[in-house]
């Protein structure tokens, strides 16, 4: 009995935890109705007495914080047992040149020389951009021209680039779930480890004034480094979120990328 | 756009991204879990955002754990909210018992809500430690009973007893107005 009751009551506190209201909850156990009245009107009490919520601004400071940190880690991964040997200076003296070699070979080559991809409607690969709302809100239209999106591969896989099919996108229409695919094509099967938007232009236009602003980038292009797989009988979308910050009280507006919301996932239909 | 469901083959680029996706819905309750230990609501949103931060550091040590991500940042609340209890101790400033609340404009609204406040946190005071952490995660963490019995090392009959004991205590100390 006591067991059905705790139950009862446990049931009760994870519905108004989700919203709903005593009398709900009551109404749907009579029998239990008298006894479970005063507990849950406690309940209420004392979340009333505690209750506050963080303002939006104090959330959205605390967010940008995360991020940054978040975007640093994907940047600065922790150093593998190699890289701690190499960073000895004596070894380092001794296979400097060859590591100057193996750069040489295998990344300022693929570097120079990045293969071109085209467009194909029946590719194995999607790109799609997304905007997650931080300050997004402060616009009324924010067009972003995307002049080249760069895949680098990892291990052997050859760094690629192509050029979006959409280039100049408005971010206010792509909030939250929201995306648009701006490229379709076929990439090499394989693991892949960053990727680079290169934004040749941002320009808003702020709702409340409808003054034109100039929306700028940190560097020329936004980056995520995140590991993904393309393989051959699946479309691999992948989401490109960027998110739109005010830099202070000063009106400027900085364009930055957001891991938390990237990603990619294959469709479930194969490719024939 | 969250695309937590997707194939990332990198367990840890898989953690970051189920870590983002917990940030909207947990901050607050975060905070107001840090709250009801401290009664500072500014500390309390700095801790709620140290809670992530160290989280994001951590992320390695949480594959080992075997709990939901959500009850890991609660964990994590948790040692934060004492580390920073014991600071306080140390340099022996505004006991929590007598932190006042925010004066409003009106100060018969602000007397009666400072009064609820010493009401409830003295009977939340009353309660044993593990009874109050029960309470707190499932008052304002919204963490599940099966959730909170991970944190606590106790199976779900047991928080579900635990929970309907403190109601009843916490009850009997306040009063109920019906």
């Amino acid at each position: 009995m006591t067991d059905d009751f705790d139950r009862i009551l446990d049931e009760c506190i994870d519905r108004i935890n989700r919203g709903a209201n005593l009398a709900d909850c009551l109404s749907d156990y009579p029998a239990y109705a008298e006894k479970l009245k005063p507990l849950l009107q406690s309940m209420h009490d004392v979340r009333k007495t505690y209750a506050f919520t963080p303002s939006a601004d104090t959330k959205r400071q605390a967010r940008q914080r995360f991020h940054a940190a978040l975007d640093r880690q994907g940047r600065m991964p922790t150093p593998s047992l190699f890289l701690r040997v190499i960073r000895q200076p004596a070894v380092w003296a001794t296979i400097a040149a060859l590591v100057l070699a193996v750069i040489s070979v295998l990344v300022i080559q693929p570097v120079l020389n990045p293969l071109t991809v085209v467009p194909s409607p029946e590719g194995n690969f999607a790109f799609l951009i997304s905007d997650e709302p931080n300050d997004i809100g402060d616009f009324e239209s924010l067009n972003v021209t995307i002049s080249r999106v760069v895949l680098q591969g990892a291990g052997s896989l050859k760094r690629l680039e192509f050029t979006p099919e959409t280039e100049t996108i408005d971010l206010t229409q792509l909030q939250g779930e929201q995306s648009r695919e701006i490229w379709r094509g076929n990439v090499p099967a394989g693991q892949y480890s960053h990727v680079y938007i290169y934004v040749s232009e941002g320009t808003g236009k702020l709702a409340s004034t409808g003054q034109i602003v100039d929306v700028k980038l940190p560097s020329s292009k936004l980056h995520i480094s995140m590991l993904f797989e393309v393989t051959d009988d699946t479309v691999t979308s992948f989401t490109f979120d960027i998110t739109v910050v005010a830099t202070g009280n000063n009106g400027k507006y900085i364009l930055k990328p957001q891991i938390g919301e990237s990603g990619a996932r294959q469709e479930q239909e194969p490719l024939e | 756009m969250n695309v937590g469901g997707g194939r990332n083959i990198s367990g840890m680029h898989e953690y970051e991204t189920q870590l983002a996706g917990l940030y909207e819905e947990y901050y607050d309750k975060i905070a107001r879990y840090v709250y009801v230990h401290i009664g500072n609501k500014e500390e309390a949103k700095d801790i709620a955002g140290e809670v992530f931060l160290k989280a994001l550091k951590s992320l390695k040590s949480y594959q080992d754990r075997g709990i939901p991500m959500q009850g890991w940042l609660f964990r994590i609340a948790h040692n934060l909210t004492v580390d920073y209890l014991r600071k306080m101790d140390k340099r022996r400033t505004v006991p929590i018992d007598s932190v006042v609340l925010a004066v409003s404009d009106n100060p018969i609204d602000a007397a009666e809500r400072n009064i609820e406040f010493g009401r409830v946190t003295e009977a939340m005071k009353q309660l044993t430690t593990e009874q109050r952490e029960v309470i707190n995660l499932r008052f304002f963490g919204g963490l599940t009973s099966s959730e909170v019995g991970g944190i606590l090392g106790k199976g779900d009959g047991a928080v579900r007893e635990m929970q309907r004991a403190a109601i009843e205590k916490l009850r009997g100390i306040m009063g109920v107005e019906i």
